[in-house]
């Protein structure tokens, strides 16, 4: 506890910048990764956070120490060609677009890692500090290094938001882009060494290994919850920002522990809540519409059952007989009476179950609907009047007013169904 | 220069090792699924580190269970991201890769007190280390080196996998949907892939690090198929790229006195980028390309 | 108008058929005669490939099931051919033309069995018969468009079945070969093969096939070229979507989950 105070009031200027800096390296990551993401080269990310690795070393070794400036330029200009021989690839030979990724991404850490051997033997005592670079440690990060990856981060949320109008036509459709007149090469070369900058700006503090994750989860995540892009890219910004914290918090507290690891394990975590629970997208929420769809059709289907009975002349049912005709589903009906009972649809008497008149009304409704799509299928989809019920059982419940107004002027306000049944109307 | 005892050793265990991976990564190119092996690499480590802890030691047939499970459970979690909460591919593999790697680090470094796991060793490997990490019997005979028996071993499995489910494999490469429509169990097939993709990193790790294995997985492959045509050709030239690798890669890490796992990826893509420049622009054909990931 | 075939080789019945939650195909039911070249004709976005690759068993319906040969489709895999569409596969795949063409005996061997000597003549034969003999040893990316296409119908030849299945073959061939081909496909179905193609040339379509399914989302026709070409039927094909129809499509992929599911 007297950690988390002491970690959250800043009482340590070292804690403030080293906060400020991962708010601002989360932003830029986030809405970086975020339009990447949506141009589907989420990949593209990992290939270049694997890619900075030489140039980090070769940084290094002629500063001869952990100059923030000679390091971030050695990795820009690894990753910058890492891009560049990405796509010149793609262009020149046969090769698909995941073996050249992968490809770049390996053979650039397997050099990198031969200067880190390299280096390593040379026993310089500032070693130490080149090994965050693979894994992160946003602790290390001091206020020299705050002016340089803030001041990167800054451009880049800068450019970002000025330009959000240009980028957002290279990722949704740039041959319209280049058709109206908008110089897309430069857009894409702009956009590129925006993701350039964005890795490593990261590689302090989440290492280059799992920077990806920072540029591809943000955005995934945040997708599930909005479908307007900057909501998106805020969304996204928030969820990066929120684990960046928590995991320079953790590795602060446990200073053996590298920040990467737990920043990427919380942006996962809030990643899994977005895919099980956001509203309509995620798997829980679906399901337990779907639940919720199952006895809207279960309770419609018990209506139906009582209207066409009182079709017949039978004005009730008793439990049983209604358990007869649906001798799977005993305790989806018992369901379906309570429900329909305290919605005032049919009435209880002893054994004895009938429609209320708002009952009537919304029987009629469905019976309506099936009827109406059975004529729609035989008379439009020439299907015979035998294979119709199947398809009609599933579309009366969802099936809406306007389109049953269309389906009623479309048919002319048929009076039978193909079955020679009424079509009831109020 | 003698016979040196040692490097005979160190290179007939890289090329075996490169020739392992080299003949998985073929296929696994083919299927542009190059990435998803990258992902596997990755994905592998918590199952290592848990193996390791179990076994006490990384020489545990738990480390290679562990490993197996978790590169299937990487594949299924990526299926399960794909189809069922509908995100997309490339993002899919992005999200479970970076989160199983992470978990496998912050394992490590949670038990790192308990047990003597060195994380450079399960990352970069060390295959210099090879001659002196022996197999001793209960008696106490000396076999000769372990990691050597396990490449062999690693071997024998693949060439056997491929050998025997090569029309399998290669029909379901090209068109998937053609093999369903026959009755070749695709999904099976594809399984039994990636589960020896995860034997064979598991296998390798300790030689050549689980991040390098995948550069062994694709380069060889990729660098192969800018030359060839057919598919034996290339199976062929991957070979031989496994084995060349491993003998310039040991003697310029000798030079430079640097990690040979890192040495033989760096070959690797010095020969592939030769390969792209020679062959680029002129090998780029009239077919259409599917290059999507 | 729909008409029935005696004693059908295959069987649709009341199939339904979503994509990403959206039915591409609506209610689909009809039988087809054996030893006849049949077409499958409509605009695009009909559903004509689906129709196919859920008759193959590569997409699943959401209602309503196949029977081919009076049996389930697991049964009788080895008497079915299918002929994809070209794109579906990256013709960069290092192999050549009879490499590709073997590979329609893979079906008939079995596991761990490899081909030798039978299957290479088989698929020699293949290739003679679509008249790409001249380039067994082609790599496949130094084939044009419509000799790709032929490789296809070679490697469905070389399966040795009683019905095929060709998901637009004529797309990218050139006329003189597309009258090849048809001749070809013509022997095959006298000899009492059925063969299914996937046409979208209704003026060629009306020269070769002897029965026509006409689709649109949902089945228009499906008969005797002569019974079910009229100028009616064929608005109703071409003649743009259903409105309502694409309303409801809508309605359903709006849900959070599949209805037509169950």
């Amino acid at each position: 506890m007297d950690n988390f105070v002491y970690f959250f009031t800043f009482q340590d200027l070292s804690i403030l910048y080293v906060v400020i800096g991962i708010i601002l390296l989360g932003i830029g990551s986030a809405y970086v990764g975020t339009y990447s993401f949506l141009d589907k080269k989420a990949l593209l990310g990992d290939a270049i956070s694997h890619a900075v690795l030489p140039g980090i070393c070769l940084g290094f070794i002629l500063a001869g120490e952990k100059n923030p400036v000679y390091i971030v330029t050695g990795a820009f200009i690894s990753g910058g060609i890492a891009t560049f021989l990405t796509s010149w690839l793609k262009k020149n030979t046969k090769l698909s677009e995941d073996a050249i990724i992968a490809s770049i991404l390996s053979v650039f850490f397997g050099f990198g890692i031969v200067l880190l051997t390299v280096i390593q033997k040379s026993g310089n005592p500032e070693m130490a500090g080149l090994n965050h670079f693979i894994f992160g440690n946003a602790i290390a990060i001091l206020e020299e290094d705050l002016w340089i990856y803030g001041g990167l981060a800054v451009i880049i949320i800068l450019s970002l938001t000025i330009f959000q109008k240009e980028f957002s036509l290279l990722v949704f459709n740039s041959d319209y882009g280049k058709a109206i007149g908008y110089p897309m090469e430069i857009i894409r070369f702009a956009f590129n060494v925006l993701m350039i900058l964005s890795v490593v700006i990261g590689i302090q503090a989440i290492g280059v290994v799992l920077m990806a994750a920072l540029l591809i989860t943000p955005g995934a995540a945040a997708r599930f919850w909005t479908d307007n892009l900057s909501k998106l890219l805020l969304l996204a910004a928030l969820f990066a920002v929120v684990s960046g914290i928590a995991g320079t918090y953790i590795s602060f507290v446990l200073p053996q522990m590298p920040t990467g690891p737990w920043v990427v394990v919380s942006l996962s975590f809030i990643a899994l809540i977005s895919f099980l629970f956001a509203p309509k997208k995620g798997t829980i929420t679906r399901y337990f519409s779907r639940n919720q769809y199952l006895k809207k059709t279960n309770n419609e289907h018990l209506l139906k059952a009582l209207y066409k009975n009182r079709e017949l002349g039978q004005r009730m049912l008793t439990i049983e007989n209604i358990y007869e005709l649906y001798p799977y589903q005993k305790k989806e009906i018992k369901h379906s009476i309570e429900f329909l009972f305290k919605e005032g649809l049919i009435l209880k008497n002893q054994n004895f179950i009938s429609l209320t008149d708002y009952g009537i009304h919304e029987a009629k409704r469905v019976v309506r609907l099936h009827r109406l799509w059975e004529t729609y299928l035989t008379e439009y989809m020439n299907i015979a009047p035998d294979h119709v019920h199947d398809s009609a059982e599933k579309l009366e419940h969802i099936i809406t007013p306007e389109l049953e107004a269309q389906l009623e002027k479309r048919l002319n306000f048929p009076q039978l169904d193909p079955h020679q049944e009424n079509i009831p109307r109020d | 220069m003698s016979f040196d005892q040692n490097a005979f050793l160190i290179i007939l265990t890289g090329s075996l090792i490169a020739i392992s991976c080299g003949l998985l990564g073929v296929f696994m190119m083919l299927r542009k699924m190059a990435m998803t092996g990258d992902a596997i690499s990755h994905a592998v480590l918590p199952g290592i580190v848990i193996g390791f802890f179990v076994a006490g030691s990384q020489r545990g047939l738990e480390v290679i269970i562990g490993a197996g499970i978790l590169g299937i459970i990487a594949t299924l979690i990526i299926d399960w991201l794909r189809k069922k909460a509908r995100v997309q591919l490339d993002a899919s593999i992005g999200i479970t890769f970076t989160l199983l790697f992470a978990i496998g680090i912050i394992l490590i470094n949670l038990f790192a007190y308990n047990v003597d796991l060195d994380q450079e060793c399960v990352l970069y490997g060390e295959i210099a280390y090879l001659p002196i990490d022996l197999w001793v019997t209960g008696s106490g005979t000396i076999l000769g080196p372990r990691i050597t028996y396990l490449a062999v071993l690693n071997f024998t499995l693949v060439a056997g996998f491929i050998y025997f489910f090569f029309k399998e494999l290669t029909l379901t490469s090209f068109d998937e949907s053609f093999g369903s429509v026959m009755g070749i169990p695709s999904k099976g097939i594809n399984l039994a892939l990636m589960s020896m993709v995860s034997y064979t990193t598991v296998s390798s790790f300790e030689a050549v690090g689980a991040i390098l294995v995948v550069a062994l997985l694709v380069v060889p492959p990729a660098t192969a198929f800018l030359w060839t045509k057919n598919l034996m050709p290339l199976i062929k030239l991957t070979t031989i790229l496994g084995i060349g690798i491993s003998i310039l890669g040991y003697y310029l890490a000798y030079l430079f006195d640097s990690s040979i796992a890192g040495m033989m990826v760096t070959v690797a893509g010095v020969l592939f980028l030769l390969s792209a420049l020679i062959k680029g622009r002129s090998s780029k054909s009239a077919g259409t390309s599917m290059a999507n990931i | 108008m729909i008409i029935q075939a005696e004693s059908p080789v295959l069987e649709i019945h009341d199939m339904t058929v979503s994509y990403d939650q959206s039915p591409v195909l609506w209610n689909i039911d009809f039988t087809l005669p054996s030893g006849q070249l049949i077409g499958i004709l409509g605009p695009n976005g009909a559903g004509k490939s689906t129709l196919i690759k859920a008759i193959m068993g590569l997409v699943n319906p959401t209602g309503g099931y196949v029977k081919v040969f009076d049996k389930p489709l697991e049964e009788v895999r080895s008497r079915i051919s299918y002929v994809p569409q070209r794109e579906s596969v990256d013709w960069n795949f290092p192999a050549s033309v009879l490499d590709v063409v073997m590979m329609g005996t893979y079906g008939k061997l079995g596991l761990f069995k490899r081909p030798g000597k039978r299957e290479k003549e088989v698929a020699l034969a293949s290739l003679d018969q679509v008249g790409m003999s001249a380039f067994i040893n082609r790599q496949i990316s130094e084939l044009s468009g419509g000799q790709q296409q032929r490789v296809f119908i070679a490697r469905a030849l070389a399966q040795d079945a009683d019905l095929y299945l060709m998901d637009e073959p004529f797309a990218g061939v050139d006329i003189a070969t597309e009258a090849a081909i048809f001749e070809l496909l013509k022997k095959m179905a006298l000899e009492g093969k059925t063969v299914v193609v996937v046409h979208h040339d209704i003026y060629s379509a009306m020269t070769y096939f002897d029965w026509m399914i006409m689709l649109n989302l949902h089945l228009v026709a499906s008969g005797p070229k002569n019974q079910v070409v009229t100028e009616e039927l064929l608005r109703k094909t071409y003649g743009g979507k259903l409105n309502l129809l694409s309303k409801v499509s809508e309605l359903v992929r709006k849900q959070d989950f599949n209805p037509l599911e169950h």
